[in-house]
Formats: C-alpha cells, structure tokens, sequence
C-alpha cells in the first residue's frame, strides 16, 4: 500500500521520543499545567497502541512494513477522536508531534487505497446528495425554525450546521432566540449545506471543494460581513480548514461564544439567573485546541449575574475531549459514549449544577454519556442555557476597569519597544489582583493592548501591584527591562513577578522571547 | 469492549483472560507494536501478550500460570525508560503493563510513609501528595510524568531532587512483591504481618535492596512504600558560570557535599548550556561551564542564607553569579525539561554515575570524540550535564541529538565511542539494560555476578521472570 500522504509527516514520527507524557501525564501540579491523562480514548480502552506513542510506533511499523493494513488497523485508525489533546500536552517539537493531522492523513490513504469503514462511504453519499450526514431531506433543513420568512441579504449569517438542522435541535432555536433579542439584521442561507468537517476528519476530503465553494457563493449572495455559527465542527471547518484548502472568503467567521461576547460588551444583550447557580465548562475540541477559542465562552457564562463558574481539573488546552470527534461517535457508538461518561464525571467532581457546552456534538455525546453512566447531570449547550436567563429592560452596564490596568494598558501602548524581538502575533498575558488583559506583537514594531484575557497567550504574566507602579514610572524600556528582571530574581512581599509558560520553550524561543527575556535580563 | 481483536494464538492467552477479563489481555499484533520500544532506539523481542492488571491477585494468579508452564513473564511500567529494560530478550513473553495499578494505598503521617501501587506515576504522587500538605524526597526522573514508581525503583532510576534525597532506590521504605511462584512478601518491617511499614532496616537483612535494581529479575513489585517529607514552601534558586569546568566541577562538589541542595545540575561546556537555555550565556563569552542550583527548606531565612553560602563558594571558585533564571526554569518544567530536547533530534544518552571530580576526565573524551565525528558540522548537537546525587557523587548525561535518520548512523558511531569512554574513564551506569549490558558485563566481577544467579536461581528456579536480562543478549 502507499503511504502518500502519511509520508509527509515522517520527520514528526522520527522525533517522537516516546516519553509517554501524550500517554499517562499528570502536570498539575508538578509543571503547573491542567494535563491529566490527556488522551481520553486510551483512558477508555486501556492500551498503548490507543495513545499518540503507540499509534506513532503503529504507523512506523507501517512505513517499515513490519505491520499490513487488516481490518483490526482500519478500527483503530478511526479510534482517534483527533481531539488534539495529545500535540499540546507534547513538548517535543514546537507544535507538539501533530498526531491530528498524521491520523487524517493515514485516512486518507486508507480510503485512496479503497479501505474504509461503511459508515462514512454512506455519510459522503448521503453529503452527496442531500447536502447533510444524516439522510434527512434538505428541503426540510430549515424547518427547525418553523414556517419563518428569511431575508435574502442581511448584515449577518446564522451557519446553522447540519446536527444542529437536524437532531440538536434546541441550540438552532434558541441561537435564533438570541439573536433576535439582539436585534441583530442576520438571516439563515435557504440553501446552506454540509460543512464538510466529517469527511475531512475521515479522510473523504473528494466533496470538501464543492462544498466549501457552495456555501461561500451563497453567504455572498446574501451580502452578509459576517458568519455565525454554533457549531464548533463548523467553525473549526471555516476557520482552518477552508483556508488551508486554498478558498477564499472576505466575511468575518464567528462562533456563537465570540458574538455573544461582542453583543454583551456592546450591552445588547445580558442576563441573570433569578439563584445563585454554579455551572462548569467543557470546551469543544474544534472550537478550543482547533480554533483557540478559550475565554470568549467563559466570559459570556461569567456574564450571567448570579452565575459562578467553577473549573473542570482538566480544561482549556488540556480538556479531556468528550469522544464525539473525529468520526469517533458514528463509528464506534460505545466508545463514545463512555470517554463522554468520563467527561460527565469530571464535572460532577466540581459539584457545579449545570455542565455547559459550545457545540451540538459534544452536547450530544455528552448527553449520551451521561445516560450511560446514569449520571443525572444537567447538560446545556450555551445558548440554550443563555436563553433561560436573558434579562429584561436594562442592560448591564460594564464594570469600571481597575484604575492599575488602565494605567499599565497606557504605559505599554506608549512603549512598544519593550517587546522589540518577539515576533508576529507573539502574545502576552498580563494579570494585576484579578484583572486581564494581552499584548498582540503586530508586525513592524506594533503592538495592539486589549483589555481583555488572550484566548491564547503565550505566556503569562502576573504582577503585584506595587510592582506595576514601579515598572509604570520608568521613562525607558531598558530602565522597565531592568527593574522586571530584578523584580523577576530577586522579589520581595510587596513587589514581584510571576509567570506560567503557556507554550513549550522549543515554540517560545522561536517567536522570539530569548531577546525579551535577555533585555530584561534573565538571561 | 475491543475493538482490536486478539489473535488468540499465544498458548496462554484464554488463562489470561480468566483472570483478568477480555478487555485487558491483548495478543494482537497490532496492540504489541505499541509495547515494541521504550524511548530508546534500541530493540529486543516483541511481547506477544500484553496484560493490564489491576489488582494483586490477578498479578499472582499470573505469576503462577507463567511459572507452571515456564512462560517469560516481564513486568513494565510507564515504559519510557532509554535503556531498553523493559523490553523481553526471548519470543512469547506475556509482558505486564502495570500501570492501571496506581492507587496510592495509604498515606500514613505518623511514620512519614506513602504506600503507592506500582504502576503510579511520579507527577500523580506528587499531586495527591501536595493537596495533602506532603512532598517526595526523590522526585522521579526526568521522565517523570509517564515513568511509575515501580519501574524506577527496579532500575534505579536517578533524577529530580538526588541532590539532597540519592537516586530513586534511596528513598524506599518497603515493597510488596510477588516471587515467580506467586507468593508474596512485603520487605523492610513488613516481615512483621501485624506490624505498620514504618522502616526498611529492621530485625532481619535488607531484602528491599535484593529487589532494588533488580530490572524485574527477581520479582513483580506490586506496592512501593516511600519516605515523604513535609511541603516545603520556600525556594531560593541560584545560577553559576566559570571559565573551566574544572573550576565549575570543584564548586559543584564542594557544593554538593554540603547537602544543602534540592536539585544541583552542572553544565559541562557552553555547547550544552545552548542545546538547554538557547542564549543563555551569550552575554558570558567567558564563561565555559555552569551549574544551577535549587534550595527547597520549610523557612525563608533558612533557604536564603543557604544560598548565599552557596553563591560564597562559586565565587571562592572563581564563579560569576548568573542569577537564577535557569535554575527557575529548571525547577518549574518539572518533568518537562528532557522533551523539548527532541526537538533536535533522537537522542542517544550515555546516562552512569561517577565521582564529581572525574567529571573533566570524562569530557575530554567526549569533546574528542565530538570533534573526531564534526558532530556539530553534521548538525548533531549535545548535552553534558551532571547532576549532583546524594552526598558527592554526580550523573554524566552526555546525550547526543540525530536530527534524522540520515544522521542515525554517524550519530551511533560516536555514541559508541562514547559509551567506550563512560566505562574507561571508571563511570559505572546506574540502570542497565540493552544499552549498557555488554560492556559493564566485561568489567563485572565474576563472583558478583554468580551471587547474582545463585539468588536468582533460587527466588526464581524456572527463570521466567525477565529471562536473559544480565546475560548480554540483543
């Protein structure tokens, strides 16, 4: 058999060390990282060869060819949910071995090879020609809505998505609740079909073009500057893979999460729950480690009054994947369901009320997890729980920002050359008593302050107050890189730094942070 | 639920699946491929089963069914070991992964003690261990968070935190074993069955020392019992340069033999500083050689005088104070440190002890054999670091980097030599194994080596456990 496309990424099977951390690793506490675990799959079925180690071992014995293509290799090459959990939790090379794209790969020569598994050759025919996975009609997509008139043109696209359409119901219905409330001018394409993201992540990509430039036409017929969805599959599909395969799109593409945060901000929509409540986040896998997508959500649940968000052991970058993905769910139903009952369980221990999602899959597999652990769980996607709480009358007004933040945000616009070296879009996260916001490196010697938490920094840093006083009365970036270094080695009570690594040192030192780090005198 | 399906050839495949069910036996061919290296090159036989036990009987009901039939039985723990030990030298072995079992059993704060299954891992101890207000004396290796306490301890492992607490074996109180027979003993003051564990040195010989090291020979460790210490909070951390590693080797022993440190790690030359901190030293043209060292105590003062006293003695040396970026570093990528390394390539490790002051011995061979090989000029890099280990004595992890496989083959030539050397300049390894096996077989005593068989021969008449491991096979 030909191995094409798997060949491609032979560099990342040769680096990959097997240190197992992909496998069985806990750094909470011992490197500060929410990694426990990380492959959910491997939690469930127990052996190596289910981990990103094993499946790298796998595929060299394929390339060797110590190992054939059987019918037991086509099962587990579609065992992998491509959660991506495993590349951030690995530290080898800067990207972390890219066990996604190398499994989609491998599909992908599976199925040029003629092997696949029946299920997806009758999920790409029923994309086909319905324009859906599921067989449905297409005529009835937007029945979901009733009998509602939609404009041709309008400011806004809803991208629906097919599971959304068709079997997760609710989140289409109250997205669209929302957005009216807003009073957003969007509208929904008559004639929206399939993403495509199920037969990328099976390794069909044959219908992915067509599809992609369907949709495309028909959201510029309708003139609309920007794409929502509430889908995260849809989403990452837009967002990454549309791109990468060479088309092109002039809208903005924003999942549900980012444009409730804008419609909040904007105070055009709020919300509170009429008790106290304690909810729990589980982040999708394409809208997370796919599309980094991390804080706008929480800042939307944050946003509810009355709501407290408690934290999953394992979250952000590191959340367990809830088994949906990757062609997982529709292939091997079981499996699913249970790395979706150990989801379940994970937020369970935080002893919140509700566990909130962010897109249909996970809903549903989280759903389905739950029942097969009998666990009574309340499991909401976003804008469902949203819709329950939407405040009448008066919008919240913003907080008044902390006057420290406001003062450093200034400082650091008026000083850019304190990040001169770090490279383009090298971003810094910066914390005082609570309070976020990010530095994004520009090009040229720009930089843009936004007073909120990156969605993706790469480090993050944590100062006292007094400490940012200080630092704020420098006229000078060597006299600032000074006195944080100093600040950095030598702290005292009152006046310190912090910082957490968000990024491996092999990625860091490749944007550029060893000259930071050497002005401020670290190194 | 399987969703490989086994080949259900190996003869004892079906007894297997008695004992511990369907969904944890494996003999595909598929599942082996995973369990065919550990994160070394080097190869050995294929396990042609694999079992995932979670309980002490199981694992005895195993032992008794491999010896009754005389089948190879090899245990393995997290498996990212680079020295090839877990791997079987003889076709049809049924190989344990044991790392379902990783239960902490008990945390007994009156004797200081954990009891943890076999299979945990390090950084897992480490949690479960913080939430309760406790710290490990040794920490783990430095691949810490896949590799488990059993494995490190049948190995003797060294890494995070030797410099105050001695290698992994050090801080072992008592194990739980399950002989070849299936019988089970508990060492240390568990010969006594109404006794708690509390110590390691009592009434009789020390039989947790047989055990330790044993690269699964002897036994199957089935519970681990560990000295914990109480949290402490406040570090002081401080990084040294000097212009000869022999100013830097003098510095680092007499630091070392104070005991002060949690963690002391020499650099041997700027190439390894740079392969570790890319930059670090480029404002120290001057500087050749450094170390980095992190104190750990329950006071603030105390941790701080500490270094001072510290600092005193690299500048008595000749040191320039770096600051202490790298130690920080070094100390908050727990368990992190060794991956981003691949990132320059397969590593090839000579990984032994050896006395401090022959470490500058050691490394004029290896800067020999670097330039012998034009390593650099090739694009393969290295790493010669030293960590100091309890009382005086350090590591010599002098590690080269293939950047690919066209490299692989210049690379081993070198690695050999390198090897060669360890052994020539009086390094002995500290885990064994199908990297070291063949040479330190050369230089053992023949009359050590029979004890060793004598004992083995008698806690193990039918050899299944790991056969052939210490005879120099593959």
């Amino acid at each position: 058999m030909e191995y094409n496309n798997l060949s491609e990424y032979e560099q990342d099977l040769f680096l990959c060390g097997r240190c197992g951390d992909c496998s069985l690793a806990d750094k909470i506490v011992a490197s500060g990282r929410d990694v426990f675990h990380p492959c959910s799959v491997k939690n469930v079925l127990g052996f190596e060869v289910f981990a990103c180690r094993g499946r790298i071992m796998v595929l060299n014995d394929l390339l060797t060819g110590e190992l054939e293509v059987d019918d037991d290799i086509i099962n587990w090459a579609y065992t992998c949910t491509t959660c991506r959990n495993c590349q951030e939790t690995c530290t080898a090379t800067a990207d972390g071995i890219r066990l996604p794209e190398i499994m989609e790969a491998f599909r992908k020569d599976l199925v040029e090879a003629g092997y696949q598994l029946e299920k997806h050759e009758k999920i790409e025919k029923s994309i086909n020609e319905l324009g859906n996975p599921y067989k449905e009609q297409h005529d009835k997509r937007l029945e979901v809505f009733g009998d509602r008139e939609w404009p041709e043109k309008a400011d806004v696209v809803y991208f629906v998505g097919c599971t959304s359409a068709y079997r997760e119901k609710e989140i289409a219905r109250t997205t669209v609740d929302l957005l009216d409330r807003s009073g957003v001018n969007y509208t929904v394409l008559e004639d929206e079909r399939c993403c495509g993201s199920v037969l990328l992540r099976v390794g069909r990509t044959d219908a992915f073009a067509a599809l992609s430039q369907h949709n495309i036409e028909k959201i510029k017929e309708s003139g609309a500057k920007t794409v929502v969805t509430s889908c995260a599959g849809c989403y990452r599909t837009w967002k990454v893979d549309v791109v990468e395969q060479g088309h092109e799109y002039d809208f903005e593409i924003l999942h549900i999460t980012e444009y409730l945060d804008k419609l909040i901000q904007d105070e055009k929509l709020s919300f509170e729950a009429p008790e106290p409540i304690k909810v729990t986040y589980h982040d999708p896998c394409h809208l997370g480690r796919h599309a980094e997508v991390y804080e706008a959500p929480r800042r939307v649940i944050q946003a509810v009054e009355n709501v407290e968000l408690v934290e999953m052991e394992t979250n952000k970058r590191y959340a367990h994947c809830c088994g949906s993905g990757g062609g997982v769910k529709s292939s091997f139903g079981e499996l699913a369901n249970k790395i979706a009952a150990d989801r379940v369980h994970e937020a369970e221990d935080t002893k919140a009320e509700i566990l909130v999602t962010a897109c249909p899959f996970c809903h549903k597999g989280l759903v389905d997890g739950a029942k097969h652990s009998a666990s009574s769980m309340k499991i909401l996607d976003l804008p469902e729980f949203l819709m329950a709480y939407v405040k009448e009358g008066k919008k919240k007004s913003k907080a008044a920002e902390h006057p420290l933040k406001t003062k450093f945000m200034k400082y650091l616009r008026k000083h850019p050359l304190i990040f001169d070296g770090l490279k383009k879009d090298a971003i810094i996260d910066y914390e005082i008593e609570g309070e976020r916001f990010h530095v994004h490196v520009l090009d040229k010697g720009e930089i843009e302050v936004v007073p909120r938490r990156s969605e993706n920094p790469d480090v993050e840093l944590i100062f006292s107050p007094a400490a940012v006083e200080k630092l704020t009365s420098f006229k000078n970036e060597e006299e600032y890189a000074a006195q944080f270094g100093l600040f950095f080695k030598e702290p005292t009570e009152e006046e310190w730094i912090k910082f957490n690594l968000r990024r491996n040192i092999v990625k860091l030192l490749m944007k550029g942070y060893r000259k930071f780090a050497q002005k401020a005198g670290l190194i | 639920m399987s969703i490989i399906k086994s080949s259900q050839t190996h003869p004892l495949y079906k007894d297997l699946v008695k004992i511990v069910g369907e969904d944890r036996v494996s003999d595909s061919r598929v599942v082996m491929s995973a369990y065919s290296k550990d994160a070394c090159h080097l190869t050995a036989e294929r396990p042609e089963v694999v079992v995932m036990p979670e309980t002490l009987d199981e694992i005895k009901s195993i032992a008794k069914i491999c010896n009754s039939t005389k089948t190879p039985l090899v245990p393995a723990g997290g498996r990212n070991g680079i020295c090839g030990a877990c791997l079987p030298r003889i076709e049809g072995a049924v190989m344990l992964d044991m790392v379902k079992m990783d239960e902490i059993v008990e945390i007994n704060e009156d004797v200081m003690t954990v009891t943890v299954e076999a299979g945990l891992r390090w950084a897992e101890l480490i949690h479960r261990l913080d939430e309760k207000g406790y710290k490990l004396g040794f920490r783990g290796p430095y691949g810490g968070n896949a590799g488990t306490v059993g494995g490190s301890v049948s190995i003797n492992s060294i890494g995070y935190a030797a410099s105050k607490f001695g290698p992994s074996t050090e801080g072992v109180v008592s194990l739980e074993v399950v002989l070849a027979n299936g019988d089970v003993i508990t060492t240390g003051s568990g010969w006594n069955k109404d006794a708690p564990i509390f110590a390691r040195y009592t009434t009789y010989n020390d039989i947790t020392g047989l055990f330790l090291g044993d690269h699964g020979t002897l036994g199957v460790k089935t519970k681990v019992t560990l000295k914990i210490y109480p949290k402490a909070d406040y570090f002081t951390y401080g990084d040294f340069g000097f212009t000869s590693l022999e100013d830097a080797s003098q510095a680092f022993l007499e630091v070392q033999k104070l005991g002060f440190t949690e963690e002391l790690n020499l650099l041997a030359d700027r190439q390894s500083t740079d392969t570790f901190f890319p930059g670090f030293l480029d404002k120290h043209p001057e500087i050749k050689s450094m170390f980095a060292s992190v104190v750990q105590e329950v006071d603030a003062q105390l941790a701080q005088r500490k270094m001072e006293i510290i600092r005193e003695i690299a500048l008595k040396h000749g040191g320039k104070d770096l600051g202490n970026f790298a130690s920080q570093m070094h100390w908050s990528e727990l368990f992190n440190l060794v991956q981003p390394l691949y990132n320059n390539g397969f590593w090839l490790n000579t990984c032994h002890l050896r006395p401090i002051p022959k470490i500058p011995a050691l490394m004029d061979r290896m800067w020999a054999i670097f330039e012998k090989y034009q390593l650099l000029e090739n694009g393969i890099k290295w790493i010669a670091s030293c960590l100091g280990a309890e009382r005086a004595y350090a590591t010599g992890w002098v590690t080269i980097f293939a950047p690919n496989k066209e490299k692989m083959e210049l690379a081993l030539k070198a690695w050999n030599e390198m090897l060669d050397s360890v052994i020539e300049t009086k390094g002995c390894p500290y885990w064994n194994g199908l990297l070291w096996e063949k040479r330190a077989l050369k230089q053992t005593d023949q009359k050590f080596l029979d004890t060793y068989w004598t004992v083995k021969k008698a806690l193990d008449p039918e050899n299944i456990l790991s056969p052939h491991v210490f005879e120099g096979g593959f």
